[in-house]
């Protein structure tokens, strides 16, 4: 999981770069004036990219801050 | 490029480089598009900062038409700019009267588009990327089949696109390269188009914005290709087996090196210089080049340097008559080491390894050498550059040996041409952004800031050309002067290396003090890792080499200036030059 937190704090910083290193874990699409539907999408292909899955537009929806891309990603991540 | 790569290189771009800017018209969310243009170009352009503006969705046409000063124009067609029924998002049916209709729809858009685009400044590039995704199957014929009005479309299209490529610019998208580049199957996300109006792939996004990236801010094509002979050149060693024993055709199998002839030959009929470097006898060679059936004619290849010797040194020898450095050269051989030694005498020369025995690797390499020298438009200059270097290498030939240069250069009947109404040519542009010997401080320039450089009607904007009884050398520079309070400032001289030991840059300082009536010129000089010949030329009229910006007086000029001896013909002297 620790991993998963690491490799998601570098997408963030990607897709935000303004957005504070310490501040990344509490990001939720209110609390970060950029996350907007636009950049959903650029976080959903960064992800992608540097997690090696594929994501579902369904999906994106719900995906609003960083600790549940985090839960997501865990999931995503254990074997069925 | 990854999406994660490209968003970096957006990022770190310095925020004080000095903005490209660039309008992406298209009528879809461009989102990662707009990513993969901005990172190719920035990778393009280091010392700018590519700036993107976007138009509105769905209204490519309405973002044509609203155009502001940019210094590039990117416009992505796809199928629902060309009628909203071609749109999977649109709710229009794909009845039998729809299809004439989006006939007749096309021809309407794509003239207004036309119109548009011709309304652009004259001074930005336009790259132009045509439908790149599957049309929707609106057609009443089954998918393997063309119907007849489907074949009209796609014809209208092309019309469009072959009529706005005669502007000199605008600038299409390889459909060929892009399929090369970006297969059919992985460029369409429908459901991300449903979704999000995003219809590329992010693989797609980058395949298409580096070609954009490309044709609109292209590479500057190599100066030159030197070649090897035997089994490149041609099948088999000619010392061997003879000049009548070696092949390039299809009966004795050796096409590949026929199609090799082809290529070098329209590229130096296109202006690229094409010499060979061959450890041969040299007698061997030109009974070799005299076969009535080889492809590569003599007069398209200069000069050909055969002997026992390393390659390294012909290579050498060619680039001083050329006059042009390693960098702007490509050598091909068959030999990977006879590669390895001319690479490592002359860094920076791309070195290109003959396949002989692989003709589907060879193919590719035909179309690599047609992209590293390749130019969308051949001006008159580029067809006299062979002809005018062979001139020249007679010119020092003559000038070196028997008669004094003196009395050479006073019988040269020599010819310089000032044209003062050249700024806008291509030529004239091409020469300051190519030049690197004669370089008053190496300042490159996009079409749209030289336009807005040269717009004024205070500049002193001078395409020089020369002619002399060896025959022309076509526009081989340009100056640009700027008044600045009482005097007056040179910001931009570039002289082709063809031109030099004329004395014509003595001749264009002569004119520019008589043209400006002043006494003193400041020069914006700024040394580079290749304007030494600059640098020696000024040191010889100011006793010291300069390093920054300096002054020079008339007095200065005229002690030290030589005899002249040219004929000067001014052309379409502007009345603000006096």
């Amino acid at each position: 999981m620790d991993d998963t937190r690491t490799k998601l704090k570098e997408c963030f910083q990607i897709v935000f770069p303004d957005l504070n290193e310490k501040d990344i874990p509490k990001a939720t699409q209110e609390n970060v004036a950029a996350w907007d539907s636009v950049a959903a999408i650029t976080l959903v292909s960064v992800i992608e990219e540097q997690f090696g899955i594929e994501m579902d537009l369904d999906d994106i929806a719900d995906l609003d801050s960083f600790d549940k891309v985090c839960t997501y990603l865990g999931q995503r991540r254990q074997p069925a | 490029m990854k999406i994660t790569e490209a968003l970096r290189i957006v990022q770190g771009t310095a925020a004080d480089a000095p903005p490209f800017r660039v309008t992406l018209a298209c009528g879809f969310t461009p989102l990662h598009l707009h990513t993969f243009v901005q990172a190719h170009l920035q990778l393009t352009l280091p010392g700018r900062a590519v700036r993107i503006t976007e138009g509105l969705y769905g209204d490519l046409c309405g973002t044509l038409e609203r155009v502001a000063e940019c210094d590039g124009l990117i416009v992505v067609i796809e199928w629902p700019d060309i009628d909203p029924r071609l749109d999977y998002r649109n709710a229009g049916a794909w009845g039998r009267d729809t299809v004439t209709s989006i006939l007749e729809h096309a021809s309407l858009v794509l003239e207004r588009m036309k119109k548009a685009i011709a309304r652009v400044p004259s001074s930005v590039p336009v790259a132009l990327c045509l439908p790149s995704l599957p049309l929707a199957p609106v057609f009443s014929a089954p998918g393997w089949q063309s119907q007849s009005t489907e074949l009209l479309l796609r014809s209208t299209l092309l019309h469009f696109a072959a009529e706005l490529a005669h502007d000199s610019r605008v600038r299409v998208v390889s459909a060929e390269r892009l399929a090369q580049e970006s297969p059919w199957e992985t460029r369409f996300d429908l459901k991300s188009d449903i979704k999000a109006g995003l219809p590329y792939t992010v693989k797609h996004a980058d395949a298409l914005g580096g070609l954009l990236a490309k044709t609109l801010a292209p590479p500057a094509p190599k100066k030159g290709v030197i070649s090897d002979l035997d089994d490149t050149m041609w099948r088999g060693i000619v010392g061997e087996v003879g000049p009548e024993n070696v092949h390039w055709d299809l009966h004795s199998d050796t096409q590949i090196h026929g199609l090799y002839q082809k290529l070098l030959g329209s590229l130096s009929d296109h202006g690229t210089l094409v010499g060979v470097a061959s450890k041969n006898d040299p007698a061997v060679v030109a009974k070799a080049f005299e076969r009535p059936d080889i492809i590569l004619r003599q007069e398209q290849v200069f000069p050909i340097e055969a002997s026992w010797n390393a390659k390294s040194g012909a290579v050498k020898r060619i680039l001083e008559i050329w006059n042009i450095a390693a960098d702007s050269v490509i050598f091909v051989d068959d030999s990977p080491m006879e590669l390895a030694e001319v690479a490592a005498q002359h860094p920076g020369i791309e070195c290109i390894l003959f396949p002989k025995e692989d003709p589907v690797a060879a193919l590719q390499m035909l179309r690599h050498l047609r992209d590293l020298c390749g130019k969308d438009k051949v001006s008159s200059d580029d067809a006299l550059r062979l002809q005018s270097i062979r001139q020249g290498a007679a010119f020092r030939e003559l000038a070196e040996g028997g008669a004094a240069p003196e009395g050479f250069l006073e019988k040269a009947q020599a010819t310089i041409t000032f044209d003062f109404a050249a700024a806008e040519e291509p030529r004239t542009l091409e020469l300051v952004n190519k030049t690197n010997q004669f370089n008053l401080n190496g300042q490159r320039f996009t079409p749209a800031d030289w336009h807005k450089a040269t717009s004024n009607n205070r500049s002193l904007v001078a395409a020089v050309s020369y002619e002399d009884k060896f025959g022309p050398l076509g526009t081989i520079a340009v100056v640009k002067a700027e008044p600045q309070g009482e005097g007056v400032l040179v910001d931009t001289w570039v002289m082709s290396c063809r031109a030099f030991s004329r004395r014509i840059e003595h001749q264009t300082l002569k004119m520019l003090f008589e043209t400006a009536a002043v006494d003193e010129i400041e020069f914006a000089f700024a040394p580079t890792a290749k304007n030494g010949p600059t640098r020696e030329f000024f040191a010889s009229l100011l006793g010291e080499t300069p390093q920054e910006t300096f002054r020079l007086t008339r007095s200065q000029f005229e002690e030290r200036c030589p005899p002249l001896y040219h004929e000067v013909r001014e052309l379409k002297k502007a009345e603000a030059h006096g």
